[in-house]
């Protein structure tokens, strides 16, 4: 059946059965793969995208269920960023934090949320916010990167002011 | 650091084998071995040249690398890289000698080809008989691919040779055109400059006329008092792209046209496929194809999302001589009976093997000597893991027109290619391997299971690509598990209050046998016997303070897939060993810190590393309080592994029998670091891993099933429960190490000996549990 919403700014629609999960209708039908498979039971973060600004796992979202609704993928908020990289992105970049590089979009998304309206993110904040899972151990690098990414952030505000 | 000095054919096509002798040093100045292998790697690498893209104006030098008219030097890479870093570590071996701007430094996968890996180049001489190529590839499995943590030192001589050749045709190049002598040139940032006359030339201006040059018969690698490059952390090649979600990975692969498998195993580890049982008596009808395999069924759709849903609907029975219902307690069991000689120990109808791995003296024999109140003794045990990378097991193939394409993420390129040959009946050159990012390796793509199903989906598509996509289910539930393995050890002081004997008894199954035997059973042999079984058990340093030392080995064979797993034998051999020195140094009423000091008095590069730890840890200094009214304690470790040595200092906060790591502090000396912030994210990567199994995982059968299947029973380590990391950098000088695993084998004896020190309670068992 025919589902229309907005994907990275653009009205998509999707022939799909109504309980095909957004990831793989993003994966398959949507060909924007930045957006990653890794268990598909909401445990590990790795198909994290934004649902009208809030980070959801698209493995378990039944598409029906973001008719209608804004949906961004790393994508998107990479297009969407000044320079290709938003303040997270930069970040990742200055602390060299993916290895494998397989979760790390679904980070960059879960910690784009987070920054977005925590300006100055604590650990006990960071903790709380991010629990995609990551098996290579990134997570020291990536705990600076976000405190970083909170800063850049900020400034890039500041400068769009 | 020794100079090496490579001494070339003059021809250069020569087939010839002269001048294949090279006086090579490593760093610090040992000899390398292996160096006639490795020059032969040189001088294929002047014979096959790295396909260039002649529109773009590309030159190749040799196999390694080529240069583009604007001067960007892409180099070959011929490991894959699973986060390691391998793709930025080799180029930069390149760069470093091309002194090259490293912002135009380009990687790309090498080919397979004879120049890139040892196995191809034994596999070459075979003929295409499957068993023949099988026996090479069991001899040389280990050394190969990408693992062991060998990709650095087995690309140390030929890469920064065939660089060092490169340099020398693009300066002699450069000489004739400005007519002044080659001696006089300098290069700066990919910039060849004479001083004298002012003159500059970007490399991509003379890369044509120096790659017609024929080779130097020498080149001499830069000594490393010159390095620029090496030593110091450039920003990885990879980063941008796993940042912005570009960077390809296997199941990300889209070629025209492409199916989707979902696939499904029988319920047991091991046997065979007997019956497919739909639901409603047939399958539903978005279902293309269906597939068996020997233990496994796959439907095809053009979805992966309904072909998965529609293997809901479907029950297989499997049965065969293989399926076990045995039970993780019942072969716990039977490790038990083994180590305490109850009984023979017989484990799904075969029996034990037994064997010594190293026979110092007399331990036995001092042992019996001794009253049993006067022994120390401790059993322990660690349990079957899974890999659990974060992409799961997936992999494309197309059969078309005689030519075969297979995509996907694998450790080891040349198995898959010789597969795909095999099953679709065609010679090698027919087949092209495409290996994009691996969404995490640590040994889990040594697997060939979803690259056979692959092969076999795309043969029943009529030339449509096929990705067959394991769920993380059938991930978990079939793996080729990291052994179980117990052990009992016995030791006793001599009249000095030193360790007089030490006995050490292990029983698990041989990882190395199990593999091969995957790829033909027929090859599955005892012999000889498979040293990873007692990698870190045998050789430890502690062996030249202990006079009468012994080890022996039940290797058992187990009703489940074995398999590589991240550090291998270390991964479990290091907690049994460092454990057990933890519970001696409490016996002898010792510093555990102190203790391995006194029996490392001959081991100076331990000692070093030991020390390190421990004053960047501030060993004798105590812990801050459990604010939360807990206790806490240090632990230290040390192990040898891959040829580096790394001491771990683990600071712990038990609270309600909750075991909270608040801090891990590392040395490494792997000989030189060569790129040390990778270095550190690799040992922090690697403990991770190891805190992981050690706080979390376990893998357990009952009648025969893997109890465990996502990431709700076989969990991770969070962002949330990761303690802080501090790494430090021991440069030693000494031959080069790997790093990609070293960081894993201390960090759970250095816990266990932690939470004794917090607790008084000794934990034996993987994973830990404070009851």
């Amino acid at each position: 059946m025919a589902i229309t919403l907005s994907i990275n700014e653009k009205q998509t629609t999707f022939n799909a059965p109504d309980d095909k999960p957004l990831l793989w209708a993003l994966r398959e039908d949507a060909n924007l793969v930045g957006t990653k498979f890794g268990c598909g039971i909401a445990l590990c973060g790795a198909c994290t995208v934004h649902v009208d600004g809030v980070p959801i796992r698209s493995c378990v979202t039944p598409i029906s269920s973001v008719a209608g609704k804004n949906v961004t993928t790393i994508e998107g908020i990479t297009a969407k960023a000044s320079g290709g990289l938003n303040a997270v992105q930069q970040a990742w970049i200055e602390h060299q934090v993916p290895q494998c590089g397989y979760c790390q979009s679904g980070f960059v998304m879960a910690a784009t949320a987070l920054i977005e309206k925590n300006a100055a993110p604590t650990d006990k904040d960071i903790d709380e916010a991010i629990s995609n899972l990551c098996r290579c151990g990134t997570y020291p690098a990536m705990r600076a990167a976000i405190k970083r990414a909170a800063v850049i952030h900020a400034a890039l505000k500041q400068g769009a002011k | 650091m020794a100079e090496m000095k490579v001494v070339a054919p003059k021809k250069r096509f020569s087939k010839t084998r002269r001048g294949l002798l090279i006086g090579a040093g490593v760093i610090g100045g040992s000899l390398a071995i292996g160096t006639t292998l490795a020059w032969r790697r040189v001088a294929n690498g002047q014979q096959f040249m790295l396909p260039a893209d002649a529109a773009k104006g590309e030159t190749s030098f040799n196999a390694w690398l080529k240069i583009a008219p604007d001067s960007t030097i892409t180099v070959a890479v011929p490991r894959q890289d699973m986060g390691q870093g391998i793709y930025t570590m080799l180029a930069m071996l390149v760069a470093e000698e091309l002194d090259a701007d490293w912002s135009k430094v380009a990687v790309v996968q090498a080919p397979i080809g004879a120049v890139y890996g040892n196995i191809t180049a034994l596999a070459d001489g075979a003929p295409a008989a499957l068993r023949s190529v099988m026996v090479t590839v069991s001899k040389v499995l280990g050394l190969q691919a990408t693992g062991g943590s060998t990709s650095t030192r087995d690309a140390w001589l030929p890469m920064r040779a065939a660089a060092a050749s490169a340099r020398a045709m693009l300066l002699a190049a450069t000489a004739t055109k400005w007519s002044v002598p080659a001696t006089e040139l300098t290069i700066e940032k990919s910039i060849i400059k004479h001083a004298k006359s002012g003159k500059s030339a970007a490399f991509g201006e003379f890369a044509k006329d120096a790659a017609a040059l024929a080779p130097p018969s020498n080149v001499t690698p830069k000594p490393q008092s010159e390095w620029k490059l090496l030593g110091t952390s450039p920003k990885r090649l990879d980063v941008v792209e796993k940042t912005t979600g570009t960077a390809q990975f296997g199941i990300d692969v889209r070629p025209e046209g492409l199916l989707y498998a979902a696939v499904k195993h029988i319920p047991f580890a091991k046997g065979e496929l007997q019956d497919v049982r739909w639901k409603n008596g047939k399958a539903p009808t978005d279902v293309l194809h269906q597939v068996r395999g020997k233990d496994w069924f796959a439907v095809i759709a053009t979805s992966f999302w309904s072909a998965s849903k529609a293997l809901e609907a479907v029950t297989l029975i499997g049965g065969g001589k293989d399926a076990t219902v045995l039970s993780s307690a019942e072969i716990t069991a039977r490790y038990n009976d083994i180590l305490s000689g109850k009984n023979e120990g017989v484990i799904h109808g075969t029996k034990p093997i037994r064997r010594a791995f190293a026979s110092k003296g007399d331990a036995k024999k001092i042992i019996a000597t001794v009253p049993a109140s006067q022994r120390i003794e401790a059993a322990y045990s660690v349990p079957l893991l899974a890999h659990a990378t974060m992409e799961p097991m997936n992999a494309t193939a197309r059969i078309k027109d005689g030519k075969v394409d297979v995509w996907g993420g694998t450790q080891a390129p040349t198995i898959v290619q010789w597969l795909a040959a095999s099953a679709a009946n065609v010679d090698s050159e027919n087949v092209t391997v495409h290996t994009p990012y691996l969404g995490g390796g640590f040994g889990r793509r040594f697997d060939m299971e979803p690259v056979r199903q692959a092969l076999a989906c795309a043969k029943v598509t009529g030339g449509k690509p096929v990705q067959v996509i394991w769920s993380r289910e059938e991930d978990v539930k079939h793996d080729a598990y990291r052994p179980a393995v117990s052990c009992k050890f016995t030791a006793t002081l001599n009249e000095a209050g030193a360790i007089g004997a030490w006995h050490h008894q292990m029983v698990g199954p041989s990882v190395t046998k199990d593999v091969i035997g995957r790829f033909n059973p027929l090859l599955a042999g005892d012999d000889p016997p498979d040293k990873t079984n007692c990698e870190g058990a045998a050789g430890v340093p502690y062996e030249s303070a202990i006079a009468h030392f012994q080890l022996d080995h039940a290797q058992v064979d187990l009703p489940v897939p074995i398999g590589y797993w991240r550090s291998v034998g270390h991964s479990f051999n290091a907690f049994f060993v460092e454990s057990f020195v933890d519970e001696i140094a409490f016996a002898m009423k010792k510093d555990p810190y102190l203790l391995r000091l006194e029996l490392l008095k001959k081991e100076p590069r331990f000692i070093k590393v030991l020390d390190a730890a421990a004053s960047a840890a501030q060993w004798s200094q105590p812990l801050a309080p459990s604010v939360a009214g807990g206790k806490v304690g240090r632990g230290i470790a040390i192990a040898e592994s891959f040829k580096s040595i790394v001491a771990q200092v683990v600071d712990v906060e038990i609270i309600d029998k909750q075991i909270k790591v608040r801090r891990v502090v590392s040395a490494v000396d792997c000989g030189f670091a060569l790129h040390p912030d990778n270095v550190k994210a690799q040992i922090s990567s690697a403990a991770i891993y190891g805190l992981t199994a050690a706080l979390k995982g376990k893998i357990t059968l009952k009648d025969g099933q893997v109890e465990q299947g996502n990431f709700n029973d076989y969990p991770l380590m969070s962002l949330a429960e990761c303690p802080q990391f501090e790494t430090v950098i021991v440069n030693s000088g000494e031959a080069l190490g790997g790093i990609g695993e070293v960081g894993l084998p201390p960090v759970a004896p250095a816990l266990a000996n932690a939470i004794f020190a917090a607790t008084g309670k000794r934990l034996r068992d993987l994973p830990f549990v404070l009851g």
